[in-house]
């Protein structure tokens, strides 16, 4: 018996259910799913960057420019990889642009590490030096690249905006849309209780439209809902509103589960009848005598009642989405009310809880009733209508949009920008190349490689812009060294402002022809990027186990 | 790649056991047999997770069953996912879950030792020493062992802050937030020294220690918090405060909801007005439950959860909302004890008992926002109990998880001081001096037990020679030079990892607490011990 044991001895692997890989093969193997990953949306980079169609199993389709949506909606199977695409996911929900850069530098940060260690040089080691190169990087991204917007005045907002969208669906209008972005955040600005001036992005609303070109999209202050009023026969327009936003149904009032009607008169069943209908039009009645003249439900009202609201001269939106009534109670000052009832233990008004406007109105707009709020009291909002040809460019539209409302957001919070077209990447490049021959350790190695990797993103810029790559950085990194090793004050320091032109295929002032990012989307894409190199370099062993199996269904077989 | 390996021992010893039935008696060989596969599987397990010892360690990356991803460095956490199935295996993978629970941290070592001292074994089995007085001897070398460590240890004392600092930075720096040990290692401390009251106190029941996990940020941002970090967030949705000042805590076991007949049971109406008298009945239910609340002050109202009935329903919501009471609810159950210490709250089971002498008060209870995650923070908190709150933020869950155990793992090492205040070196030193000691008693005795010494004190070179290994070092040059400086007195020098050479560890400030090694040793020495015992192994049903 004991024999049994002895054959899995001889193939001196563990005990386990299931396989296991260890050493410089699964590094290898994470490289190069990590490598793979990269490879998909390697060539979306950048103003000229290319889309993606995705095909899901039922044939739904996404085209998309985007590194986060792009991973999201890929099927990825190996754990590295996932790691990767997570990677994209977290820098989209905490920046919101840079997507696909934090991916590609984090797959060659990756690729180069492999290398070094091939090359007999401990894991360990490289991970130091990279945490250090990563430190000093963003040091001096901060120090020395960043700029003030205050210096560069408002134009800078537009700048970024323009820079995100340019290299996304909607970088034809792309000054139409970056200014577009820039003051409807500009609108929904608002003080936190610290007085800290918030730019809450979901505040702008984003209608997608179908039809019409891109060029008519629009956006007004104000806040649109989707919905028409409940009513044909209501007025089109309320101006100076009091609006209530209600969270409860006004149809016919049901009693609960375990409450049984038992009756044994046809009188009384009338009675009942018209019991359930009264408790709603009460309801009716105290909205109307408490002035309400719009109300936005986020549950039905029956048609009944709708009239009487209509003949009151009242509004009525029914199934609003509750985010949107969150964000209309919150705009117009009123409350979300979930139930009429007040501390006496009946039903009223409080007219605490409603809230005004000047113009509540129906508009229409391409085939659709739209339902429009406009000068709330209390809070600004912003909306923005997308037109496009069909459904997958108005969701890449919005997407689009999306990035750059985050990346104006980011750059009004903490006020600083960075030059853009690899100027930031190549300045690094050349300081970090001087500051690893300052060690005289192995981490000297780890640090050149972690500078060389960066110079992939002016590489891959001007790849896809079909651009010699290899002239263009080597043109681009003489400007830098040529700025870092000038003194402050001569006018050479000024080329460090310089990144690549890649519709001209030339080098220009990034600066000067408004090509900005936010600062902190830089270190923090540096950041992440680095940090998920290191989690995945730290792996030498792979352990895969079996499926669970399902246990078997005894009912099966019947 | 490796083949799958699986094995199913039941089946196949099964079908072979009766045809053999008879050989069982006569085969001499056949308990040695055991013994050696016994020993081979557990050895794989600890060469398997050699890799991952010391600072220079890797990680390894499972993929479970359910196609979960988890990375780790930590012995015990790698070898409960792993699934081991040979049972000889499992009897290591159980050790470093003892080491878990009783030292914290360590569990690496434990197993990369128990790995060694069977190799020992094996060794002094083919040299036809009798496997019980392998294992007497090595457990008396283990006993042995213990007092040199006690002998080398130093003593420490929980007012030296900058010891357990120390001790609290050796442990995190194996892990992937080693460059984070310097945010980590003072929140540890601090968060230990918090709970624990009295010096006298020879134990610390981490449960008073919450670590609150949320994605986003990086692990820089992680922070001790003054007060407490509940997990759940305020309700807001019908309009509720989120913000409360001078706040009066009251924790409730009970459900602001209405009350729903049983099954059997049916409400019966037969007139339209009894309609009205349920739904108001309904109202002034919540009603007047709400205003009991508000009437003994309380104005942040913490809700346990409950599977029978909701919590809370949007009417009780909207009287809390309008009487600016602050509202959280799906408080755990096990949550209770811990929110009662730390708020001074007591919990309210039933509304009639519902009294202030019962709530709890701090000066600001408040939701905040950082990095996309919210959280409610009590702050200067009456009457506190002993309690610590961390908060851990973290680039992503793999990062956040391998970081809270980590936290873990250092949170054992400060308590395990409190339990037993002494120190030892790290990087090595302590095994080879108890070696070296070792070697000396083997000397001095004669028989088996002599030889179980020398091969116990080599066994317990593993230590040094793995982390040299990790580390990219020469394995043979580093132990023989540590032997040497040993031998000349040195007894803290150890492998100073960052530099690559051999270092007073003392001095490097690299230092461990002394129970983790002691239940190291005896931990792995009794797994061993047990092993040896055994001679055959039997599938049962």
């Amino acid at each position: 018996m004991a024999a049994i044991f002895d054959t899995n001895r001889q193939d001196s692997a563990l005990f386990i259910g299931g396989s296991r890989v260890s050493g410089q093969e699964v590094r290898s193997q994470n490289v190069m799913a990590a490598q793979a990953i990269a490879n998909v949306i390697r060539t979306s980079l950048g103003p000229v960057g290319l889309d993606k169609m995705l095909v899901d199993d039922v044939g739904d389709v996404t085209i998309s420019n985007d590194g986060a949506t792009i991973l999201q909606l890929l099927e990825v199977e190996h754990p590295a990889g996932k790691i990767l695409v997570k990677l994209a996911q977290q820098q989209d929900t905490e920046v919101g642009d840079g997507t696909t850069s934090v991916v590609i530098v984090a797959a060659e940060l990756l690729r180069r590490a492999n290398e070094l260690i091939k090359s007999h040089i401990h894991p360990a080691t490289v991970i130091a030096g990279y945490r250090l190169a990563c430190k000093e990087a963003c040091r001096f991204i901060a120090d020395q690249m960043a700029l003030k917007v205050d210096k560069l005045g408002q134009e800078a907002l537009v700048s970024v905006a323009m820079t995100t969208i340019s290299s996304k669906i909607l970088g034809a209008y792309g000054s139409y849309f970056a200014e577009m972005a820039v003051s409807a955040l500009s609108a929904v600005k608002t003080p936190d209780f610290r007085g800290k001036a918030r730019y809450p992005v979901n505040a702008v609303n984003v209608l997608k439209v179908k039809g019409a070109s891109a060029r008519e999209s629009s956006h007004f202050a104000g806040y649109a809902l989707r919905r028409p009023f409940c009513s044909a026969g209501m007025r089109r327009s309320v101006s100076g509103p009091k609006v209530a936003v209600v969270d409860f149904d006004i149809t016919k009032t049901r009693m609960k589960l375990g409450v049984q009607i038992v009756i044994d008169d046809p009188e009384s069943l009338e009675a009942i009848r018209k019991r359930e209908a009264d408790i709603a039009t009460e309801r009716v009645r105290m909205l109307l005598a408490a002035g309400v003249t719009a109300i936005f439900s986020t549950r039905g009202i029956d048609d009944a009642y709708a009239k009487m609201l209509a003949e009151g001269g009242a509004v009525a939106v029914t199934r609003v989405p509750k985010e949107d009534a969150r964000r209309i109670a919150k705009g117009t000052g009123a409350t979300l009310l979930a139930t009429l009832a007040n501390l006496d233990g009946d039903e009223s008004v409080d007219p605490a809880t409603l809230g005004t406007a000047e113009l509540v109105e129906q508009v229409r707009l391409s085939d659709d009733d739209v339902v429009v709020i406009r000068g709330a009291s209390e809070q600004r909002a912003a909306t923005v209508i997308l037109r496009g040809a069909n459904d997958y460019m108005l969701d890449e539209m919005e997407r689009s949009f999306h990035d750059s409302l985050c990346a104006v957001k980011r750059v009004l919070e903490s006020g600083a920008v960075v030059p853009g077209g690899g100027a930031v990447e190549v300045a690094v490049d050349i300081y970090l190349e001087s500051f690893a021959t300052t060690l005289a350790s192995r981490e000297q190695l780890a640090i050149a490689e972690f500078a060389n990797a960066l110079l992939t993103i002016p590489k891959q810029l001007s790849v896809n812009a079909a651009k010699d790559s290899v002239e263009l950085v080597a043109k681009l990194r003489a400007y830098h060294s040529a700025a870092q090793n000038a003194a402050a004050d001569s006018p050479r320091s000024a080329l460090k402002h310089y990144g690549l032109d890649l519709y001209d295929g030339k080098l220009r002032d990034s600066v000067k022809a408004g090509v900005l990012e936010p600062a902190m989307s830089k270190i923090k894409m540096l950041k992440s990027a680095t940090e998920a190199a290191i989690n995945i370099l730290r792996i030498d062993d792979m352990i895969k186990l079996l499926p669970e199996q399902q246990p078997e269904d005894p009912h099966a077989h019947m | 790649m490796a083949a799958p390996t699986t094995i199913a021992p039941a089946r196949a010893g099964g079908a072979a056991a009766p045809k053999r039935q008879n050989d069982t008696f006569n085969q001499k060989d056949k308990p040695m047999q055991v013994r050696l596969s016994n020993i081979a599987a557990a050895k794989a397990v600890a060469d398997a997770i050699r890799t991952s010892l010391g600072p220079r360690g890797m990680d390894k990356m499972i993929e479970t069953g359910k196609k979960e991803v988890v990375i780790s460095n930590d012995g015990a956490t790698i070898l409960k996912h792993m699934s081991v199935l040979h049972p000889a295996a499992r009897m290591l993978v159980d050790l470093s879950a003892a080491q878990d629970v009783e030292a914290g941290d360590g569990t690496t070592s434990v197993v990369v030792l128990a790995g060694s001292l069977l190799v020992a074994a094996e060794k002094l089995l083919k040299k036809g020493i009798h496997p019980t007085q392998i294992a007497e001897g090595f457990q008396s070398a283990a006993v042995e062992a213990v007092k040199i460590l006690h002998d080398i240890s130093i003593p420490v004392d929980l007012g030296d802050r900058e010891f357990l600092l120390k001790s609290a930075t050796t442990s995190l720096s194996s892990k992937v937030v080693a460059q984070y040990s310097s945010v980590l290692a003072p929140i540890v401390v601090d968060s230990v020294l918090r709970v624990v009251g009295a010096a006298s106190e020879s134990n610390v029941d981490l449960s008073d220690v919450r670590v609150v996990k949320r994605v986003g940020g990086t692990i820089d941002d992680t922070e001790l918090i003054p007060g407490v970090v509940l997990n759940q967030t305020a309700i807001t949705s019908a309009g509720g405060p989120s913000r409360i000042e001078k706040a009066k805590i009251g924790l409730i076991q009970f459900q602001l909801s209405p009350p729903k007949p049983d099954m059997d049971n049916q409400v019966v109406v037969n007139d339209y007005r009894q309609m009205d008298r349920i739904l108001k009945e309904e109202r002034n239910y919540l009603l007047n439950m709400v205003k009991k609340i508000k009437k003994a002050g309380c104005n942040v109202l913490l809700i346990q959860k409950s599977i029978l009935r909701d919590a809370v329903n949007s009417m009780s919501l909207h009287f809390l909302a309008k009487l600016k009471i602050m509202a959280v609810k799906e408080v755990e159950r096990d949550e209770i004890e811990f929110l009662c210490k730390a708020t001074g709250c007591r919990p309210i089971a039933d509304i009639d008992s519902f009294t202030e002498d019962k709530l709890g008060s701090a000066d600001l209870v408040e939701e905040s926002e950082s990095n996309g995650s919210r959280i409610v923070q009590i702050s200067g908190i009456k009457n506190a109990g002993r309690t610590a709150s961390i908060v851990m933020r973290g680039a992503n869950q793999y990062v956040l998880d391998e970081a809270e155990r980590s936290i873990h793992d250092a949170l054992c090492v400060i308590r395990c001081l409190v339990k037993k205040r002494a120190l030892v070196v790290g990087g090595g030193a302590p095994e080879i001096e108890v070696s070296q000691r070792l070697s000396e008693l083997a000397k001095a005795q004669t028989g088996f037990q002599s030889i179980c010494f020398q091969a116990f004190a080599e066994a317990i070179e593993v230590i040094p020679t793995t982390l040299a290994e990790n580390c990219g070092l020469s394995p043979i040059s580093i132990v023989t030079e540590l032997r040497n400086r040993h031998a000349n007195g040195e007894k803290h020098a150890g492998i100073n990892v960052r530099k690559g050479a051999i270092s007073d560890m003392l001095r490097e400030n690299v230092i461990q607490p002394l129970l983790v090694s002691t239940s190291a040793i005896e931990l792995s020495t009794e797994t061993v011990r047990m092993l040896m015992k055994i001679d055959d192994i039997l599938a049962s049903r």
